[in-house]
C-alpha cells in the first residue's frame, strides 16, 4: 500500500471568500516512488483543488519557477523529494517564499527581486576587445563559474536574514549577479557597479548568516560572491563606508596585536564623531567590566609570525596586481 | 490599448534575440510572455550549440550533416544560412558576455554530438541553454525592452489578411488587454506537452502554432517529433546527448552495448531518431529493464562527470536516485523537440502580412524530419537575429492598420463563457486523454490503424472543449483557466500531427510507419501543410529546397 | 578515553565575553575534558578578513591549524563565528591541494624570519565547538550523569544563530533545517526547551556598526520571538550572539518600545548552572540583563 501524506498548504487569495488573510488547507497525497513536491502539487491541482496556484515550468531545476517554503526552508518544489523530506520533518508544511509579498497562494511578487537585479547593471559592459579577439581560459572564468549557475529562483532572497529586516537590501541574488560581471576579465565598468553596491543597503549590509549559500539549489554560493565583491571593492579603494572600514579595522587589528580589538575597531569603523555617540553605551558596558582596555590590549604570542605572513602576502598581492595590469 | 511597433510573443532564445535586433533597429518592441523570460524552456537546453569553428571543419560539412540528419526533408537554402552564420553568431554571443568552455589553448572547446562528422558543439558544461538564455535576457534588460511578463496571449488578431496585434490576459489581474502593432512575431517554442512523457517544460504546449493556425497561417511538418534517446525513466527529464558526446555508452539490461547492431560507425552518436528506435527495438526484443535501457557513464570517472556533466549527475541523483559515477542511469526515448511548426520563409514570414515566426515554433525548415543535437540553440540565435532584422525592415515601412473594434469584446465573451459555465467537463481529464492518445498512437512507431484510432479519440475529446467548466472562477492567477487555454492548443496541434502522420505513408527521420518502413522520395519528398479553415483541417503539400546535397541513403 | 583539545576561545571571549571563557574552563574541568592553551594562536578573521584578502585569511587560519596539528589535537572553540570561519577555511584547504600548498608556502615565507620552527599544515585537524563536543564526543548521557542541579524550573529558548549551522557542507555536525543539538543539551541538563521561529536566524552582530538599524531590529525580533513563546531565558553557543542579545537588549527594547528583560546565557553557563557552579564563578554579574529571574531562587 502506498503511503498517504498530508500536505498542509498555506493559502491566500486577496479576492477569496476567506477575505484578505492567509489560511491553512490540508490535502492528502498518495505517495509514488520518487515523487517530488511539485508532482504532489500538480496532483492536488488535478485531483483535489484546481484553485491552488503555484508557478511551474521545467520541473527539472533549471527554470527557477517553483521556489517555495517547504517545512520552513526555501526550496525548489521540483527538486525536493517528498520521502526524505517527510522522514526528516515528520510533516509537509508548504507555503509561499518568505520575504516576498504574496499575490496568491504560492505565487509571490518578484518585482522587487528584478528591480534589485537591475540595480547591479546585470549585463556585460565590455572593455575594448584586444586585437584578434579575446583569449579566455577556463581558469579565467573559474572565479565566476558558481555565480553563473544562478537560475534566479529567488530562494536565497527568501532565506536572507538581512532582507527579512531591510526590504531595500540588495540581497544575495543580485549580489551574485553583480559578481558574475565584476569577476569577468572582459568587464569594463566594474567600478561603477562596485560603487553602487558599496552604498547603504548594499553588500556591506550582509549579516553573513550564510542562509543564501545554504538554501541555493544550484550551488551558487551567493555569500562567497558577496565576499569577493567586498574584496574587489576594497582593492578598488572604495573604502569610505562603515562596512569597509570595519573590515579594514579588523585586518589592521590582527596585524597589530594578532587578534580582534573591539574598542579600536569601533572607533575606526564609526570615526571620532559617531564613536562619541557610543560613549554612554560604552560606560554602561564598562560598569559590567565589558569594555576591553583601549591601550593595554594584550598581543598574542609570536606576533612576528603573523606580521611576517602579512608582509609575504602583501608582496605577493603587489605582484599579482602588476600581472593583472 | 497599448501600441508598439512590434510585438514578440514568447521570451525564449529566439524571441528575445529577435527583440534585441528590433530594439537595435530603433523600433519600439514589446515582449509578451506567459512565464518570466528566464523561465522559458530554452533555459533547459543542456548539451550545446553547433558551429564549424575549426579550420578542419567547414560550414558545408555542417550543412551536409544537418541535411542528412533531416533525412533530406530540411530546406537546404535555410540550412545553408544556419550553418554559414553559425560561427559569427557564437562570437557575437561571446561579445555579449557568454562564456563557453575552453580548450588548453584558450579556444572555444567543442564536443562531439550525434550525427555530426566533426566535434563542433560549443558548450558550457551541461547548461548551455541556461547560459545563452540569461545572456540574451541581459541584452534585453540593457536595451530597456518593454516586457509583459506573465501575460498569456489568447488571440492573434488578423483582419483582411493583415496582423493587427494580439489580445492577452494578464495573469495577475485576469484582465484582457489589447496590444496593437504593425507586426507580430511568434516565438513560443515547441509542443512536447501534447505527449504524457516529454522532456519539455510544462509550459511547452505549442500555443503560438495553434494561435497562428487559428489566424489562418498553415503549420508545416507537424508529424515530425523528435524522441530523445536519453530521458530519465520516471520523469522523462532530459539527459543531454553531451553525455554520449563525452564518451557515455548505452547498454541493455544484460549490460551489453548494442548500438553496433544499428549504427556500426557512429554507434551511440548516430542521429537521435536512429538511436531512439534502436533502444525501442532492444526493449521490444526483451533486452530492456522495465521499459528502459541504460546510459552508462561510469567509465568516464568522477572527475570528468563532475566537470563536464555536473547537472546530469545532480538530476540523476535527485530525480532517479542513481549516481552515474557508481551506476548506469535508466533511460528511455521521450518526446523532446518539435521539428514541425508555423510555416515560414527563410526570413520568418508567414503567408499572413505582418505575422512572423521564429525558433522552435517556426518551421523554415532547417531540421526536416529529424533535428541534430546542437542545432536547436543555433536555430534560435541565427534565425532569431535574422528574423528580427527581417521584421525590423518590414515594420519600418509598414503602416499601422486599425485594431478591429469588436476583437476585445469577442475574446472577453469567449473567456466569460468558460468562466460562467457552472457544470461541465473537467479539463484535466480531457488533457490526460489527449496526452495518453498521443503517446499511444503517435509515438516512435506508427501505423494506419493506430493513427486512425488516435485521431478518433482526439476528435472525440476535442468535441468536449466547449463543455468545460472551471472550479476556479477567480481573477488572480487563475492557473486552471490557463490550463484550459493551453488544452485548446494541445488538442488542435494533436489533430494536425495525427493528420500529417496518417497521410505520410513512408518512414522518414523521426516519423516511422511500421506499415511503410522505407523512405519514399518519389512520393513523399515534400512538406506537409495543415490549414484550419472554418473549423476544419485541410492538408496540403509543398516542395523541399534542395541545393547542394541530393538525397541519399542515410547510414550511421 | 579522555578528551583533549587545543582550546581556541576566540577573541571575543578573551575580552568582552570573558565570562564564557572562564566558565568553559571550569565546566571542562568538572567534566574531565582537557583544554590545552594555544597562546600563539591568531584571530581567525572573524568573517571579515575574507572581505579583504582571501589568501591572507586562509594562511592565517592555516597557522592556527598547524599549531593544533603540532599539538596533536583537534581544536575546540566556544565561538560559533570562529567555528564557521575556521571550518570554511579548512574545507577550502582540504578540497584543493594546490591551494593548500600555496598557503603553506606563503606561511613558510612569512614565518621564516620570525620563528625557529617551520609551520606546515597537512589538513588533518578538525575544528569543533563546545556544543558539538557535549552533544557528540562527550555524549549526552554522560553529561546527564554529571548534572547536580537539574534545571527543571527553566524554560530555555535555544539560540543557534547562524554559524553553528551554516554552511552545513563545511560544518556538518548539525542540520540547519532541523537542528537538535542545543535542545538535546538543554534537555540533558533537565531544562525545558522552548521552540520558536528565530532560533536558527541571525542576531545581527555582523552589522552592529555597519547597519545599526537592521542589527537592532534583528536582535529585537529574535528576543521577542523567544519571549512570546514563553521562554524564561535564551541560551546561545556563540559569544557574538550573546553580545547582541544581552548587551544590546536595551537598544532592542527601545527600538520596539517594549520591555523584554530576557536573560541570555552562554552555553557553558547553562551547563555550569546544572553542574552546580555559582553565579560569581560563571561571571553572571557581567551580563547587562540580570539573570536573576531565571535562577530559581
Amino acid at each position: 500500500m502506498r503511503q498517504v501524506i498530508k500536505f498542509k498548504i498555506k493559502r491566500f487569495d486577496p479576492m477569496g471568500a476567506e477575505g484578505n488573510a492567509p489560511y491553512w488547507q490540508a490535502y492528502n497525497v498518495k505517495l509514488d516512488h520518487g515523487m517530488t513536491v511539485l508532482e504532489a502539487l500538480l496532483k492536488i491541482e488535478k485531483n483535489d483543488d484546481p484553485t491552488l496556484s503555484f508557478r511551474r515550468s521545467c520541473r527539472s531545476a533549471i527554470c527557477g519557477s517553483c521556489a517555495i517554503m517547504i517545512n520552513g526552508t526555501s526550496k525548489l518544489a521540483c527538486h525536493t523529494q517528498i520521502a526524505p523530506e517527510f522522514e526528516k520533518h515528520g510533516e509537509m508544511v508548504i507555503g509561499p517564499l518568505d520575504n516576498y509579498q504574496v499575490l496568491k497562494d504560492m505565487i509571490v511578487d518578484f518585482t522587487p527581486f528584478w528591480m534589485k537585479m537591475e540595480r547591479v547593471k546585470p549585463y556585460l559592459v565590455p572593455k575594448k576587445e584586444p586585437k584578434g579577439g579575446w583569449v579566455i581560459t577556463n581558469e579565467d572564468t573559474k572565479v565566476i563559474d558558481a555565480s553563473q549557475k544562478c537560475i534566479m529562483c529567488g530562494s536565497c532572497n527568501g532565506a536572507c536574514n538581512s532582507q527579512e529586516i531591510d526590504e531595500g537590501y540588495i540581497g544575495p541574488s543580485a549580489s551574485a549577479k553583480a559578481w558574475r560581471f565584476v569577476g569577468d576579465i572582459r568587464e569594463g565598468d566594474k567600478r561603477l557597479r562596485l560603487d553602487r553596491i558599496s552604498q547603504e543597503h548594499g553588500i556591506w549590509d550582509c549579516v553573513r548568516c550564510v542562509s543564501c549559500t545554504e538554501v541555493c539549489p544550484k550551488d551558487v554560493a551567493p555569500m562567497t560572491a558577496i565576499e569577493k565583491l567586498r574584496e574587489e571593492a576594497l582593492a578598488e579603494g572604495l573604502d569610505d563606508n562603515p562596512g569597509a572600514k570595519h573590515a579594514l579595522a579588523l585586518v589592521d587589528s590582527v596585524k597589530r596585536v594578532g587578534r580582534l580589538d573591539e574598542a579600536t575597531m569601533t572607533f575606526k569603523t564609526l570615526g571620532f564623531l559617531r564613536s562619541l555617540g557610543m560613549i554612554p553605551f560604552g560606560l554602561k558596558m564598562q560598569m559590567h567590566g565589558k569594555m576591553p582596555h583601549p591601550i593595554l590590549f594584550p598581543a598574542i604570542g609570536k606576533l612576528d609570525e603573523v606580521r611576517g605572513i602579512y608582509k609575504a602576502r602583501e608582496r605577493q598581492r603587489k605582484n599579482e596586481r602588476k600581472k593583472k595590469g | 490599448m497599448v501600441i508598439h511597433d512590434v510585438i514578440v510573443i514568447g521570451a525564449g532564445l529566439a524571441g528575445m534575440r529577435a527583440a534585441v535586433e528590433l530594439a537595435e533597429a530603433g523600433l519600439d518592441v514589446a515582449i509578451v510572455t506567459k512565464v518570466h523570460p528566464i523561465r522559458s524552456h530554452s533555459v533547459a537546453a543542456q548539451g550545446g550549440i553547433n558551429a564549424a569553428m575549426n579550420k578542419a571543419d567547414s560550414w558545408k560539412d555542417h550543412m551536409y550533416d544537418t541535411a542528412k540528419g533531416s533525412d533530406f526533408l530540411g530546406d537546404q537554402d535555410a540550412i545553408e544560412v544556419l550553418c554559414k552564420e553559425a560561427p559569427e553568431n557564437i562570437k557575437e554571443l561571446e561579445r555579449m558576455g557568454a562564456i563557453f568552455n575552453r580548450d588548453d589553448k584558450g579556444n572555444i572547446a567543442q564536443r562531439a554530438f550525434g550525427g555530426a562528422g566533426y566535434a563542433r558543439t560549443c558548450y558550457l558544461a551541461d547548461r548551455t541553454g541556461h547560459s545563452m538564455l540569461h545572456i540574451i535576457f541581459e541584452q534585453v534588460i540593457a536595451r530597456g525592452i518593454c516586457r509583459y511578463n506573465e501575460w498569456h496571449v489568447v488571440e492573434v488578431i488578423v483582419e483582411d489578411g493583415v496582423a493587427r496585434g494580439v489580445i492577452a490576459i494578464e495573469l495577475l489581474t485576469g484582465k484582457l488587454h489589447r496590444l496593437h502593432a504593425k507586426a507580430v512575431l511568434l516565438a513560443t517554442g515547441g509542443y512536447g506537452r501534447v505527449f504524457s512523457a516529454s522532456t519539455n517544460a510544462l509550459s511547452s504546449t505549442g500555443d503560438g502554432m495553434s494561435l497562428a493556425l487559428r489566424a489562418g497561417a498553415p503549420l508545416m511538418d507537424m508529424e515530425f517529433v523528435q524522441f530523445h534517446p536519453t530521458t530519465l525513466k520516471r520523469t522523462g527529464i532530459l539527459m543531454t546527448e553531451g553525455a554520449r558526446g563525452e564518451g557515455g555508452y548505452l547498454i541493455n539490461a544484460n549490460g551489453d552495448r548494442f548500438m553496433h547492431k544499428y549504427a556500426p560507425n557512429k554507434l551511440e552518436l548516430a542521429s537521435r531518431d536512429v538511436v531512439s528506435r534502436a533502444e525501442q527495438e532492444e526493449i521490444d526484443a526483451g533486452f530492456g529493464d522495465d521499459g528502459c535501457v541504460f546510459l552508462d557513464l561510469r567509465h568516464l570517472g568522477e572527475k570528468k562527470i563532475s566537470e563536464k556533466l555536473p547537472q546530469i549527475r545532480d538530476l540523476a541523483i535527485k530525480f532517479e536516485g542513481v549516481d552515474p559515477v557508481k551506476d548506469p542511469i535508466p533511460v528511455k526515448p521521450g518526446a523532446h523537440y518539435s521539428m514541425g511548426g508555423i510555416m515560414t520563409d527563410i526570413d520568418g514570414k508567414t503567408p499572413i502580412k505582418g505575422l512572423f515566426a521564429a525558433g522552435e515554433s517556426a518551421c523554415l525548415s532547417v531540421h526536416g524530419a529529424n533535428r541534430l543535437g546542437g542545432n536547436s540553440l543555433l536555430e534560435a540565435v541565427v534565425f532569431g537575429r535574422r528574423v528580427g532584422r527581417g521584421v525590423a525592415k518590414f515594420a519600418k515601412t509598414a503602416k499601422l492598420y486599425p485594431f478591429p473594434e469588436d476583437a476585445l469584446k469577442n475574446a472577453a465573451h469567449g473567456i466569460a463563457l468558460l468562466m460562467n459555465r457552472e457544470v461541465g467537463e473537467s479539463a484535466s481529464k480531457i488533457v490526460d486523454g489527449v496526452r495518453k492518445a498521443m503517446q499511444k498512437h503517435c509515438g516512435i512507431y506508427r501505423d494506419k490503424k493506430s493513427l486512425e484510432e488516435g485521431l478518433a479519440k482526439v476528435r472525440q475529446l476535442a468535441a468536449k472543449l466547449d463543455e468545460i467548466a472551471l472550479v476556479d472562477t477567480g481573477d488572480i492567477f487563475n492557473t486552471e483557466m490557463i490550463n484550459v487555454l493551453e488544452l485548446g492548443h494541445i488538442v488542435e496541434i494533436s489533430e494536425a500531427m495525427l493528420l500529417g502522420a496518417l497521410n505520410r505513408e513512408e518512414s522518414r527521420g523521426s516519423h516511422s510507419r511500421s506499415d511503410f518502413p522505407t523512405r519514399d522520395d518519389e512520393n513523399w519528398l515534400k512538406h506537409t501543410l495543415v490549414y484550419l479553415e472554418d473549423g476544419k483541417f485541410r492538408v496540403d503539400y509543398k516542395g523541399v529546397s534542395i541545393t547542394r546535397f541530393q538525397p541519399e541513403e542515410r547510414k550511421y | 578515553m579522555a578528551l583533549n583539545y587545543a582550546y581556541y576561545p576566540g577573541c571575543a571571549s578573551q575580552e568582552i565575553t570573558k565570562e564564557a571563557n572562564k566558565t568553559t574552563r571550569k565546566v571542562a574541568k568538572i567534566l574531565g575534558i582537557g583544554l590545552h592553551e594555544m597562546p600563539d594562536a591568531n584571530c581567525c578573521g572573524a568573517g571579515l578578513m575574507t572581505d579583504y584578502d582571501r589568501k591572507l585569511w586562509l594562511t592565517l587560519n592555516a597557522r592556527i591549524f598547524a599549531q593544533a596539528e603540532a599539538m596533536g589535537m583537534d581544536i575546540m572553540t566556544i565561538c560559533s563565528t570562529c567555528l564557521m570561519v575556521m571550518n570554511t577555511a579548512n574545507k577550502e584547504l582540504r578540497d584543493d591541494p594546490v591551494l593548500l600548498k600555496e598557503v603553506n608556502d606563503l606561511m613558510a615565507k612569512g614565518v621564516a624570519k620570525g620563528s625557529e620552527a617551520a609551520l606546515c599544515y597537512s589538513g588533518k585537524v578538525e575544528i569543533k565547538q563546545l556544543l558539538w563536543v557535549l552533544a557528540g564526543e562527550y555524549g549526552l548521557e554522560k553529561l546527564k550523569a554529571k548534572v547536580k542541579r537539574p534545571l527543571s524550573w527553566l524554560k530555555a529558548a535555544p539560540f543557534y544563530g547562524c554559524h553553528t549551522l551554516r554552511p552545513s557542507d563545511a560544518l556538518g555536525f548539525d542540520d540547519p533545517e532541523k537542528p537538535w543539538s542545543l535542545e538535546a543539551v538543554i534537555k540533558a541538563l533537565g531544562g525545558e526547551v522552548v521552540d520558536y521561529k528565530g532560533k536558527t536566524r541571525c542576531c545581527g552582530f555582523q552589522v552592529d556598526l555597519v547597519a545599526p538599524d537592521t542589527a537592532v531590529s534583528m536582535t529585537a525580533k529574535r528576543l521577542l520571538d523567544a519571549k512570546d513563546m514563553g521562554a524564561d531565558c535564551m541560551v546561545t553557543p556563540c559569544p557574538f550572539c550573546h553580545i547582541n542579545l544581552d548587551n544590546y537588549q536595551g537598544m532592542a527594547e527601545k527600538k520596539v518600545a517594549r520591555k523584554i528583560s530576557l536573560p541570555i546565557f552562554h552555553l557553558p553557563q547553562l551547563v555550569g548552572l546544572a553542574l552546580g557552579l555559582n553565579e560569581a564563578e560563571m561571571g553572571l554579574d557581567r551580563h547587562m540583563v540580570s539573570p536573576e529571574s531565571a535562577l530559581n531562587k
